[in-house]
């Protein structure tokens, strides 16, 4: 019987050990390494560098404007693409999720954007907003939603635009598949008991679909945040920052630190207090998350 | 018996190479198809010429280059043989890391045959040679004469009064420009161009060690150019132009004026037809004088190589004067041999524009001050965002000089202090 | 009237999932003479393959698509494999220290990997792991993990866990109740899964650029930015590249979306 109590006790640990050596080998490690670059001046190349210099980097960053900004554009670029992804996913999943003849190949079609590497995406979509070799702007123009047809991405007030339709255009497949997969786990028998009890569709999406969906939501919302937060390729390749820092984030100025000035340890610094943000943001969405799933 | 085995023994000794075989790491980071194919193929004859010794060739590509062999050197996993833009030589030279070739050239006889300025050029750190250059950049003025003609324009503009003069007829016609500028990534040159052409002087530093930057000539020149920009000269979203979009908007005529080095030819000649476009020297400022910068590109060894003598082979199989000749084929960079100036390579009718800027003592080529440790952040990073302000209407001229003078003047002090 | 408009939102996300793609389609076909000239109309006046058999013949596309394939699908299987484990033990399990492993899965994901590339590189250039495929896969399945695991942590919770201890009670192990019952229930998360692992390997740039480089281990991606070179880009190959990336992942998603569809009827749980 006690063999039979260790074995059970040690059960979930032996689920979880491959998985976890993995990532604490090959992610943890490293990145305790990366983040100790953040009290170092550490400079790329440099054989002179790699001082411990305690706090000084965290110092500077408070009256780097560069930091302020992108943290500014961080926050509005990933509540916008995040937002927009999930809502337009969700509508897609829902739409998806009803029978109609043709289905499996719309949704392999609205699917195929994910398959697009992030860069490839992004030059796709820097060409569709350059007027000379892409139609948007003419569109856009015509639509009287510009006043001349030209590069959005050139224009200070606009540019973080570009990036974010982009981003929504890659993103909105990742929300739909894994909403779709949530809600083919629902058993339909429980929808056909509402509408038995005469609950309304509106009333069964908020009483049946929401609820069940939750769980998925709260986690894909979250990491979805995390990523998006850290990704700047679309940002590297569509505008470099630009113009004038307006689209710069986070990830994109800590890129240009580490691989421009060479300035690993500042880039570092910076880094850290992305982490510790995100960390704080995951820690309210797990709260909120364990509220909705615990019963009660 | 015994002589049988020993007739073994040498039939084995025969068969075996007489050392062990030899790799070389050569990595080229400019790299495009074509010029990879020339370069396996300098390199296939340096392997024939040295048994045992085998090459490998890796060639980065050039967006990611830099983050690349910065981290690979970092981390320890460091090349015999790379190719060395300017950009980059103070970076690894002034860290150490970079074999110095003053030995190699003294008993190298070819390196009687190399142009002045290429000895020049090889030693813009500490005065000694970390690379052998393989050849120059110059830029000079690429116009449209399919737009010019439409504008009534004959021949290309002479001075920066008649290009602004040009730019304005040309602006006139519907959805024209006159000036492709590149407001983003890579921008510097052009900023230095016309800022030392008003200024008239390519100086970048006063003899004191501090900026030129905030003097009142470079400030007319970067108010210059952003005035262009805000009288509608250049197009709009030009704000944020690099490469392909100054490119692109000349193939299409949507501005007729760029800025350019000889290799962008290579591309050009694929898109238009070659009566539609001219190259011309670049236009002269108030004192009769043009200063169009001037880049190059080379081979250097790693001092950590552990097979110099063979490196050094190597780079004199890929830059003697006839592997040197091959490769600027593919690479449009104009010649670090005297001789090689009267190579029918040259000889065409659209190289005189930069013939004609050499031969011109009012050209003064200018070499933009890689050498300054720093450099790379400072055109890449720092001029990109306050140029973009400045032409935005977000900051004065003025604001924008000084920021690149502080920096400057920091970066030069470290220099002044710096190991070498 | 419902079904004219849900029609019609279909469509209206077809069209924007699309265009994009079209586009790179259209650029890939357009000779490099019209790229420029013709830039805004929807389809140019001569069309032209040679972009395509340019990829094919004169690149070593074949051999990228051929890398990024392997590393891919042993990216998706190992990945996937590891998650359903952890997912599982997540949605089942009160454990010591599961706070713990849950946390240090999600620090892995909130920050830029740019800062960890460098220390990496050191730890697998030792090992013989920069410059091969399998260095790439250990690094993918790593990144990917905490991710996928966490949603299969939300399919499991979806499935009712008195199924597999009714199985349990009839003298099943837990690890056969597992893969005989929960596993096929869970297809679509699966599905999902697997899916979202292979394309985000597919896709990935940072790390198969910094930590190989040569041909023979490149990735797609990476071989993507080789038509970048400092003096031009070629458009046309790179979308011509671009499009036929598309067909594998296409079809893969074709695959996986039988099983996304299939789902879980009221008869299935039952039966």
């Amino acid at each position: 019987m006690s063999r039979r109590r260790l074995a059970l006790a040690i059960e979930p640990y032996l689920y979880t050990a491959p998985s976890l050596l993995l990532i604490i080998a090959v992610m943890l490690v490293p990145l305790l390494t990366g983040l100790s670059y953040a009290f170092h001046d550490i400079i790329l190349l440099d054989p002179l560098s790699g001082d411990f210099i305690g706090l000084d980097h965290f110092r500077e960053l408070l009256d780097d404007d560069g930091f302020w900004t992108a943290l500014r554009n961080t926050v509005t670029w990933t509540a916008t693409s995040v937002a927009l992804q999930f809502g337009l996913g969700l509508a897609l999943a829902l739409l998806l999720n009803q029978a109609f003849p043709g289905r499996g190949l719309v949704q392999a079609l609205t699917f195929l954007p994910w398959a697009v590497p992030g860069f490839l995406s992004g030059l796709a979509w820097a060409w569709l907003f350059n007027p000379v070799i892409g139609t948007l702007p003419h569109w856009l123009h015509g639509l009287g939603l510009l006043a001349r047809p030209e590069n959005i991405l050139s224009d200070p007030h606009l540019a973080l635009w570009g990036p974010i339709v982009a981003n929504v255009w890659w993103g909105i497949p990742f929300f739909a598949i894994t909403l779709l997969a949530a809600l083919q786990s629902i058993p339909q028998d429980i929808y056909e008991a509402a509408s038995i009890d005469g609950a309304g569709p509106w009333l069964r999406f908020r009483r049946i679909t929401l609820p069940l969906l939750a769980p998925t939501i709260a986690i894909t919302v979250m990491l979805r945040t995390v990523w998006v937060a850290n990704f700047a390729e679309l940002i590297v390749v569509m505008t470099k920052g630009g113009p004038a820092d307006a689209t710069q984030i986070l990830s994109s100025y800590i890129f240009s630190l580490a691989f421009q000035r060479l300035d690993f340890g500042y880039a570092s610094a910076v880094a850290a207090v992305l982490l510790v943000l995100l960390l704080a943001y995951a820690a309210a969405v797990m709260v909120l998350r364990h509220a909705l799933t615990e019963p009660g | 018996m015994p002589k049988r085995a020993a007739l073994l023994i040498l039939a084995l000794l025969a068969s075996t190479p007489a050392r062990a075989d030899t790799t070389l790491r050569l990595v080229e980071v400019l790299s495009s198809p074509e010029r990879t194919e020339t370069l396996k193929e300098l390199v296939a004859g340096y392997e024939a010429a040295h048994p045992g010794t085998h090459v490998e060739v890796t060639s980065l590509s050039w967006g990611s280059a830099f983050e690349k062999l910065a981290t690979m050197v970092a981390a320890g996993d460091i090349p015999d043989v790379v190719e060395m833009p300017d950009r980059w030589l103070s970076l690894y030279a002034g860290n150490g890391q970079l074999e110095d070739l003053s030995a190699y050239l003294a008993r190298w006889p070819d390196a009687q045959g190399l142009n002045e300025r290429a000895l020049a050029v090889a030693r813009t750190v500490g005065d000694r040679p970390y690379m052998l250059p393989y050849g120059f950049y110059l830029r000079a003025l690429y116009y449209n004469k399919a737009v010019f003609r439409q504008a009534g324009l004959n021949e290309p503009p002479r001075t920066l009064d008649e290009l602004r003069a040009d730019a304005a007829r040309i602006a006139q016609l519907p959805g024209k420009s006159g000036y492709c500028l590149r407001g983003g990534p890579g921008g510097l040159n052009g900023w230095v161009m016309f800022g030392a052409s008003i200024a008239g002087s390519n100086d970048f530093f006063h003899e004191d060690g501090t900026s030129t930057l905030t003097d009142p000539g470079w400030v007319a020149g970067t108010t210059w150019l952003i005035d262009l920009y805000k009288d509608g000269l250049a197009p709009r979203d030009s704000v944020n132009w690099g490469f392909n979009e100054v490119v692109a908007g000349f193939y299409t005529g949507a501005c007729a004026m760029v800025d350019q080095d000889p290799d962008a030819l290579i591309a050009l000649k694929q898109r238009m037809k070659p009566e539609d476009f001219g190259v011309a020297p670049w236009p002269k400022g108030p004192n009769s004088k043009a200063y169009p910068t001037l880049g190059y590109a080379g081979w250097s060894i790693f001092k950590k190589s552990e097979h110099k003598e063979l490196a050094w082979d190597l780079v004199v199989a890929l830059n003697g004067p006839a592997g040197n000749l091959a490769w600027n084929k593919r690479t449009g960079a104009l010649p670090v041999y005297t001789a090689a100036a009267h190579d029918p390579q040259y000889s065409g009718t659209i190289y005189q524009g930069w013939f004609a800027e050499l031969a011109d003592p009012d050209v003064v080529p200018t070499l933009m001050p890689t050498g300054l440790p720093g450099f790379a952040y400072f055109a890449d990073s720092l001029v990109v965002r306050s140029s973009q302000q400045a032409l935005l209407g977000q900051i004065a001229p003025l604001t924008m000089n000084k920021q690149w003078a502080a920096y400057l003047n920091k970066s030069r002090r470290k220099q002044a202090e710096g190991v070498q | 009237m419902v079904r004219l408009f849900r029609y019609l939102a279909l469509a209206t996300f077809l069209a924007f999932a699309l265009f994009p793609l079209f586009w790179m389609l259209k650029v890939s076909v357009t000779p490099d003479d019209l790229m420029y000239g013709e830039g805004v109309r929807l389809w140019p006046s001569r069309v032209t393959l040679v972009h395509y058999t340019d990829v094919l013949r004169r690149t070593q596309f074949p051999l990228f698509f051929r890398n990024s394939l392997i590393v891919s699908a042993a990216t998706a299987l190992l990945a996937t494999a590891a998650a359903s484990a952890t997912g599982y033990a997540f949605s089942r399990f009160r454990f010591r220290g599961k706070a713990w492993v849950v946390g240090v899965m999600l620090v892995t994901q909130m920050f830029p990997l740019v800062i960890i590339v460098a220390p990496i590189f050191r730890l697998l250039a030792p090992l013989g792991l920069t410059n091969s495929l399998a260095g790439l896969v250990l690094v993918y399945t790593a990144f990917n993990t905490p991710f996928a695991a966490f949603l299969m942590q939300s399919f499991f919770e979806a499935v009712p866990k008195d199924l597999e201890e009714a199985a349990m009670m009839d003298g099943a192990t837990r690890l056969g109740a597992v893969v005989r019952i929960i596993l096929p229930l869970t297809l679509p998360g699966l599905a999902a899964t697997g899916g979202f692992v292979f394309t985000a390997a597919w896709s990935e740039l940072l790390f198969t650029l910094m930590l190989n480089s040569s041909a023979a281990v490149s990735t797609f991606p990476a071989g993507l930015l080789g038509f970048v070179s400092k003096f031009s880009v070629d458009f046309g190959q790179m979308m011509a590249a671009g499009v036929l990336a598309l067909l594998p992942a296409g079809l893969f998603f074709f695959l996986i979306q039988r099983y996304l569809v299939q789902g879980l009827t009221a008869g299935a749980v039952k039966g």
